[in-house]
């Protein structure tokens, strides 16, 4: 208390300005962009223009249109696939790398995230050109004597997305389950081993619970990355992945219908927002009861 | 004083200088076009034979014409290119003239099917010309010669359910709409009723199901094509894709389906505010020589309107791409028909 007596005025007035900024940047481009958004969802459009008269058209729409639901909760579905596929993934890598000591944990995470340091659209395109028919997959698949004859599971379809999505954000599922990982005291697993637990013991009862905030916010990062994505499914999804994202693009591509656009971006920022929470809350509750 | 005297001829001298270059721009004609539509050796030549100078501005989109004719009201530009759907917009506006073909002699020596620019969609309005055709490409089938046996001759060999798992489509609404109510002969493919429009939307869904995915860039269609066995493409980018698939090694051709192929066509128009009239209809006259026009095909390998070129053969039926009737609505059934399972 002292110390904050000791303030000097000038001292006082920087860092409120630093706190205003510090409120001020994510009002101006967070805040506001998504005010914005939410306004024009009220719009509509009439002959390529768009009429400023408020409505809720767009949402009476949405709920009522034969298709957008179903691809909503397929999507959905999809997403929540991918995030399941990533965790059980990403869990055994990230126990593996706690379990390396000193320098080599360090390198062999900078290597998992390596992928990250590469364009996407060029990653979609690496992924596409194995998945194909004559890609590398079937090709290895049926020089392995594993298939008679090229698959067409995974070519342009739902699959074809959940895999490539699950293999792009992996990454995003490492690093945060390696961090509440690594955060778990080694004196508790000791003192474990020290009476008697077996180590399958050990981590069921203390190690997989003290992970499990690191694991909700893996699992929120990837869903909500995952269905934000329109240009996986629109490169790899073909005719039967037909995903939210890719109804979202069109209204603001082809379409340009940006008030209902803006509108299906609501529905899908509510689901973002709610994962979002869910994933924080469950993380958080976990990490204090240390 | 010397000094003086000095600074003023110099000023003198410099204004003069000034004078000059400005009445040499007044007299230049301002052309607005896509790249490769005004090489510099062809203007090189047209400034040798006419004393025209000129100075050409590129454009990268239709947006951006609109935006430079509109923004001076047709003022800064004496020519320009523009394509047959966005004419129309441009004479409601008024903001391009008429154009007096009888000061074009090179205009009655293009291909038949250009002789008569009433007959080409978008050109005329109340009988007078607008738009001087003078680049085009098809969008054509785009066929594996190994695969797709005997040739096919209309869009309908994409319901083939041979070809099922086999074809890429182009993932457009409004051009999908347009080709699929030409294979069902409808007459104006930009102009559905409701009963053609659910007719369409039928027929394509049943195409969705034929494909094996849509695509949007020319890449993307050929990388597809190299890791799939695909044996047929609707070829929204024409001879360019063509063209690119053979350089790969691919065995294909390349062919107008018989109910007709739509069709992008630009054209040189004289904008409101042009200067010297004469000088405008020299520049595209020039344009419309065999030697331009050849080259231009050589160059970027679209169909001109004056030697023939693989765009189209002389008898394929070409229908020049306009506005469609409301392209909201065409959006939107189209992610009905990918939302259809």
């Amino acid at each position: 208390m002292s110390a904050a007596g000791s303030i000097h005025p000038r001292e006082r007035r920087l860092s409120l300005l630093v706190t205003v900024l510090a409120f001020a940047l994510p009002v101006i481009f967070v805040l506001v962009p998504l005010a914005i958004f939410l306004v024009y969802s009220f719009f509509s459009v009439d002959q390529g223009t768009i009429v400023y008269t408020p409505t809720l058209g767009n949402y009476v729409r949405f709920f009522t249109d034969p298709i957008f639901l179903p691809v909503f909760w397929n999507t959905i579905v999809l997403c929540v696939s991918v995030a399941v596929i990533c965790i059980l993934l990403a869990y055994p890598a990230a126990y593996f790398l706690t379990t390396l000591k000193g320098r080599w944990r360090y390198a062999l995470l900078m290597l998992l995230l390596v992928p990250l340091l590469m364009s996407y659209v060029i990653k979609i395109y690496a992924i596409r050109s194995i998945l194909g028919l004559n890609g590398f997959l079937n090709k290895a698949l049926v020089a392995l004597g594993i298939l008679q004859q090229p698959s067409n599971l995974f070519v342009f379809n739902m699959n074809a997305i959940l895999l490539t999505l699950s293999l792009l954000l992996i990454p995003f599922a490492i690093l945060p389950i390696f961090l509440s990982l690594e955060r778990i005291p080694q004196t508790l697993l000791r003192a474990s081993d020290d009476l008697g637990a077996s180590g399958w013991q050990t981590f069921l009862r203390i190690t997989l619970p003290l992970s499990l905030p690191g694991v909700a916010s893996a699992a929120s990062f990837v869903f909500v990355l995952a269905i934000g994505d329109f240009l996986t499914p629109q490169m790899v999804g073909g005719i039967s992945g037909f995903t939210f994202g890719r109804i979202l693009y069109s209204q603001f591509g082809t379409a340009y219908n940006w008030p209902f656009g803006a509108a299906l971006s609501v529905a899908l920022a509510i689901v973002v927002i709610c994962a979002i929470l869910v994933g924080e809350r469950f993380g958080r509750n976990r990490g204090t009861s240390i | 004083m010397g000094l003086k005297k000095a600074f003023l001829r110099l000023a003198t001298i410099g204004l003069g200088i000034g004078l000059m270059t400005s009445a040499a721009l007044a007299a230049n004609l301002r052309v607005l076009a896509w790249d490769g539509y005004a090489d510099p050796d062809w203007v090189k030549d047209f400034t040798a034979t006419t004393g025209i100078g000129v100075d050409v501005v590129f454009i990268g989109s239709d947006d951006e014409i609109w935006a430079k004719i509109k923004g001076s009201e047709g003022q800064d530009f004496d020519v320009f290119a523009v394509n047959t759907a966005q004419l129309q917009r441009y004479i409601k506006a008024d903001l391009v003239s008429p154009i007096d073909i009888t000061k074009l002699p090179n205009q009655k020596d293009v291909l038949p099917r250009f002789r008569d620019l009433s007959q080409v969609s978008g050109d005329t309005k109340d009988g007078k010309v607008y738009g001087i055709p003078f680049c085009f490409d098809s969008i054509g089938l785009i066929y594996d010669t190994d695969k797709v046996k005997p040739a096919p001759t209309s869009m309908s060999v994409l319901w083939d359910p041979a070809y099922k798992g086999k074809i890429l489509a182009y993932d457009n609404g409004e051009h999908n709409f347009s080709f699929t109510a030409l294979t069902l002969g409808y007459k104006d493919p930009f102009n559905l009723n409701a009963e053609q429009m659910a007719a369409v939307k039928a027929k394509l869904v049943e195409l969705k199901r034929n494909v094996l995915s849509f695509y949007t860039t020319a890449d993307e269609a050929q990388q597809i094509y190299q890791n799939n066995d695909v044996a047929l493409i609707w070829a929204n980018y024409g001879q360019q894709q063509v063209k690119a698939l053979q350089k790969i090694g691919a065995h294909v051709a390349y062919v107008n389906p018989s109910e007709g192929a739509l069709a992008w066509l630009d054209n040189w128009v004289i904008s409101k505010g042009v200067r010297d009239n004469a000088a405008a209809e020299k520049w595209i006259d020039f344009m419309l020589t065999k030697k331009v026009s050849g080259a231009l095909s050589e160059r970027t390998g679209f169909g001109n309107t004056v030697v023939e070129s693989s765009s189209a053969g002389g008898n394929d039926k070409l229908v020049w791409l306009n506005n469609v009737e409301d392209p909201l609505k065409r959006s939107d059934l189209w992610n009905e028909i990918k939302a259809t399972p």
